[in-house]
């Protein structure tokens, strides 16, 4: 157990491909963490998954040693994951720690994201200790960003730091400034244990691994735990720190990050933002502040392509489960697309990565359906919870409708901000505020319909600037919304698959889009096929698929016929592929198609 | 059983944009060995066929009459002493019209290639040229003239439809005038791009719409219409004759009558075995020149691939399907929306379900 005074905990908080793990490498050989020769690159992101995409996923906290002036400390890294998907974890992770570093691309400038957790960590009373990367790339522009920072942030440019987490010019010195700077944990060494679980894991032979940071009291390495959200008792196996792989330690004291293994076998009760106590007579009376229960806020619905697959699928989520606390999944039975899942994501992101990780650890193809957000439908006193359009009640049956909205904050260089002030205006957005950073950049706050962020608006933001904007949102809460259910109807069948719930404003172009789309995309059949488009019972848009007229070989004779025999084949392979919806034969393409095209197409035109 | 000889002639003058048939220009040197050859590989496969009785013989290419008269006239004595010809059997030989002139027709005709099967593909410059066709219109006029001159009583033109540029008005134009020309038979093929074709590399680059299958369909139906008025019995997806001038040879393909196949890439079929030769010319003769049979390859036809053939066969020449051979359930849709009809127990096609019959025959196969 270390003396409190010789203990930092901080974390890096940077945008996306701002270097921050790079830096991390940096300090885990500057402080002869890992052996030279087991070093490798971007050594916290575990999963293969994490270091291709660049981003972290799951927070982990890693313990360095380092010596200064005759004492040695104690420095514990947390790393934060990087993406607006994951605000709520970023916190937890800052309320693990005394001090930050913002690192920032001195060639980029200070993004959205920089930007929100910059100002998650001033409100949590952090340290905030300012940093500049990649001070060695021939374009960047260290006094201008610093500039920017000391506008922006009230710091003298000088008090900046600047390095170079890939050459490690700089990154000493910064290492020194935590130490300097970044206060001493405060605690009640005598106090009831209180712990914070800023991440939790599962580990299959292990069972479930909380990363937690001691606040109050000591947590013994064996011993009997409480969970004070959660309500549940647990008997603890172990306690150590990652230095940086996992190694057991006696016991962890106040201000001290390691991890404890906690008994568990459901990584679902181990909850970020819980507090861990002891069980029994020593337990503490009030848990610590900030909890809050991870909420899916876009919806998808999964379905193997090929039907005999859904075992699978089922498997293979139960398995993820384990490991992604945040995976919500319930089974859903589409007329169009056979058994599946409606599943629950915190974002846009983490639904990629899902669907990544279950096609390709798990060798599933799937067809995923347009993501939602999850409508409160209102009838009298009664709230309805909606995470899938075709269940969407029909106009006139309800009070009105709710939906999510977030607080959006978009970085803008100020020649973009005419277009990024249309895109938002266009997305039912309601503007808070707008500053300028510097002449040449803006920042601008909105609040947004959660539902039209996920409808492609990321896309479109970095083609409205040339991929200079970044984009930040947070949960706001949810509002009156004039939605409506759109169902499209193929030869009068309705397929619950394309249905869709969307403004008023836009259900006729919205309709529109996705019958001429599935015009294109439906192969023509022995008869006319009418694809509508509906809202309640009025159509707003049709398109007819003609009936096929010719499908016959011209010539047939005696060098031919094995030949066009292998072709009949070959076309009869192709038609044990197609999904049939009331009459009509729709090719497995065609969804995933219409699907994908459903979610990107927005505002085109 | 009586049987079919295919002889293949791979010769052309030029090759057209669409063909993809085993067939090349500026191969004229190889001719008289080709020909040499032909008849060494009679010899050569006539002992396998004593017992077939042989109703029809068949020139067809590439371009048979680019060969001379003379190896032609010899090429069918020959075949007529190594193989059980019959009298007055059918016999074929395909012709571009600008290979002909009235002494070659007299000619052939005195050979006893008594059918001749003409490519005429349209009357409409345009369309020949969107064919990559080197004969004008006129060639045709003159070539029907010289061989009715000739004493040529059994004549047929083939038509291609749906090149690009064609229009519905173009191509009626096309029908009455080979109508005109009074032919005993005309086979109308709609244009099928090939992707290993000069047309097949355009439409694939973009340079060219592929053909529209509604147009194509308009087309035979007016084919259909106009013919049939003419006094043309349909009696194949593609083919039409007046009565008693249907295609023997031809019929024996879609009967699955056997048939011996000579020459470059032949197909030949017997007892649900289907051979074929080498395909280029060169490697055909050196094998027949060493006294080897050419076959380059073979299939035997499991029941369910005799089955599926003998049903988009039969369906094909609207001989039909006997009704007892398909579950019921499968064959109502069609019946009741027009495509099949049942014409004494057979399940024929109508005119909508020729032009289906991929769809047909894979439900009722299926």
């Amino acid at each position: 157990m270390t003396d409190t005074s010789h203990i930092r905990n901080f974390c890096i908080v940077a945008h996306i491909d701002h270097g921050k793990s790079t830096l991390a490498d940096r300090l885990l050989e500057l402080t002869h963490a890992v052996a030279e020769r087991d070093m490798r690159e971007q050594y916290l992101d575990k999963m293969d998954l994490e270091r291709e995409r660049g981003i972290t996923i799951k927070a982990q906290a890693v313990r360095l040693s380092h010596e200064t002036g005759g004492r040695t400390y104690e420095l514990n890294l947390i790393d934060t994951p990087g993406h607006v998907d994951f605000t709520y974890e970023v916190s937890r992770s800052l309320a693990a720690c005394e001090g930050v570093v913002l690192l920032v691309d001195a060639a980029q400038g200070i993004e959205a994201q920089t930007l929100a957790n910059y100002h998650l960590a001033r409100d949590a009373g952090l340290t905030i200790i300012p940093a500049l990367n990649k001070i060695d790339l021939p374009q960047a522009d260290p006094d201008e960003a610093a500039a920017e920072l000391g506008r922006l942030m009230g710091w003298d440019p000088d008090d900046v730091f600047r390095v170079s987490a890939k050459t490690g010019v700089g990154v000493t010195d910064l290492l020194e400034a935590v130490i300097a700077r970044v206060p001493p944990p405060e605690g009640l060494p005598d106090g009831p244990l209180r712990a914070l679980i800023f991440d939790s894991s599962f580990d299959p032979y292990r069972g479930v691994v909380a990363n937690l940071r001691v606040v109050d009291g000591v947590l013994p390495s064996r011993s009997k735990i409480h969970l004070m959200a959660a309500n549940l008792n647990s008997e603890a196996e172990e306690a150590g720190v990652f230095a940086p792989e996992a190694t057991p330690v006696p016991e962890l004291g106040p201000g001290e990050v390691g991890y404890l293994i906690t008994g568990m076998k459901d990584v679902h009760l181990v909850k970020v933002g819980d507090t861990i106590t002891l069980a029994g007579k020593h337990r503490a009376k009030l848990s610590l502040p900030g909890y809050r229960e991870p909420r899916p806020m876009v919806w998808s619905g999964l379905f193997p392509a090929e039907g005999g697959d859904y075992g699978s699928l089922r498997d293979a989520l139960d398995k993820l489960k384990l490991s992604d606390s945040a995976l919500h999944y319930e089974p859903e039975t589409s007329q169009a697309l056979g058994f599946g899942f409606r599943c629950g994501f915190l974002g846009l992101l983490h639904m990629d990565i899902v669907k990544e990780r279950l096609e390709r650890e798990f060798g599933l193809e799937l067809i995923a359906t347009a993501p939602n957000v999850e409508f409160h439908v209102v009838r009298g006193e009664e709230i309805t919870v909606v995470h899938n359009p075709s269940e969407m009640p029909q106009p006139g049956t309800y009070d009105f409708v709710r939906e999510p909205v977030v607080l959006a904050t978009v970085i803008t260089p100020s020649e973009f901000l005419g277009p990024v002030l249309e895109l938002c205006q266009s997305r039912r957005g309601q503007m808070l505020d707008m500053r300028y950073l510097s002449p040449e950049r803006a920042e601008v706050h909105y609040l947004l319909p959660l539902a039209e962020i996920i409808f492609d608006f990321f896309d479109q933001l970095k083609s409205r600037t040339r991929g200079y904007a970044s984009l930040d949102y947070e949960p706001w809460g949810y509002e009156k919304a004039d939605v409506v259910r759109v169902d499209v109807l193929l030869h009068g069948e309705p397929v619950d698959a394309f249905s869709s719930v969307v403004h008023r404003a836009k259900a006729y172009q919205y309709g529109r889009a996705m019958v001429e789309r599935l015009r294109e995309l439906i192969p023509r059949q022995l008869f006319d096929v009418a694809i509508q488009a509906t809202i309640g019972s009025r159509i707003v848009a049709r398109e007819t698929v003609k009936a096929k007229r010719k499908d016959v070989l011209a010539k047939c004779y005696g060098g031919d016929i094995t030949r066009k025999r292998k072709l009949l084949e070959q076309q009869k392979k192709g038609k044990a592929r197609l999904r049939r919806v009331g009459k009509v034969d729709v090719p497995q393409e065609a969804f995933i198609a219409a699907l994908r095209v459903d979610q990107r197409s927005g505002t085109k035109q | 059983m009586s049987a079919g000889i295919y002889v293949h002639v791979p010769f052309c003058l030029t090759r057209c944009g669409y063909c993809d048939f085993n067939a090349y220009a500026g191969l004229d040197h190889l001719r008289s060995r080709y020909v040499r050859a032909l008849l060494r590989e009679a010899e050569l496969v006539a002992p396998a066929w004593v017992e077939e009785e042989i109703v029809s013989v068949f020139l067809g290419g590439g371009t048979p009459t680019t060969l001379e008269v003379v190896d032609l006239k010899a090429l069918l004595a020959h075949l007529r002493e190594r193989f059980d010809v019959v009298p007055d059997a059918e016999v074929t030989i395909e012709a571009n019209p600008d290979t002909l002139d009235g002494a070659k027709l007299e000619g052939l005709l005195g050979a006893g290639y008594t059918r001749l099967s003409m490519g005429a593909q349209s009357f409409d410059l345009r369309v020949l040229a969107a064919l990559e066709r080197i004969h004008r219109p006129d060639a045709v006029r003159r070539a029907v003239r010289e061989a009715r001159a000739a004493g040529y009583a059994n004549l047929s033109l083939d038509l291609i439809y749906g090149a690009h540029g064609e229009t519905l008005e173009s191509w009626e134009r096309t029908l009455r005038e080979t109508i005109g020309l009074g032919p005993e038979h005309v086979s109308a093929y709609a244009l099928t791009i090939e992707p290993s074709t000069p047309l097949g590399r355009k439409v694939q680059a973009g340079l060219l719409p592929a053909p529209d299958p509604d147009l194509q369909a308009d087309m035979f139906e007016l084919a259909c219409e106009l013919l049939g008025e003419a006094g043309y019995g349909h009696y194949e997806v593609s083919n039409w004759a007046k009565s008693g001038f249907e295609c023997l040879h031809n019929l024996g393909y879609w009967e699955r009558r056997p048939y011996v196949g000579l020459g470059a890439g032949a197909h030949s079929y017997r007892d649900d075995r289907r051979w074929w030769n080498v395909r280029p010319p060169e490697m055909y003769t050196e094998r027949v020149e060493a006294g080897h049979v050419p076959v380059g390859g073979e299939e035997r036809l499991e029941p369910s691939d005799a089955y599926l053939e003998e049903v988009f066969l039969r369906l094909r020449i609207l001989e039909g399907v006997p009704a007892s051979w398909v579950e019921a359930q499968k064959a109502e849709p069609f019946l009741e929306s027009g495509l099949l009809e049942d014409r004494d127990g057979a399940l024929v096609p109508t005119e909508r379900g020729m032009l289906l019959l991929n769809e047909l025959v894979l439900a009722l196969v299926g």
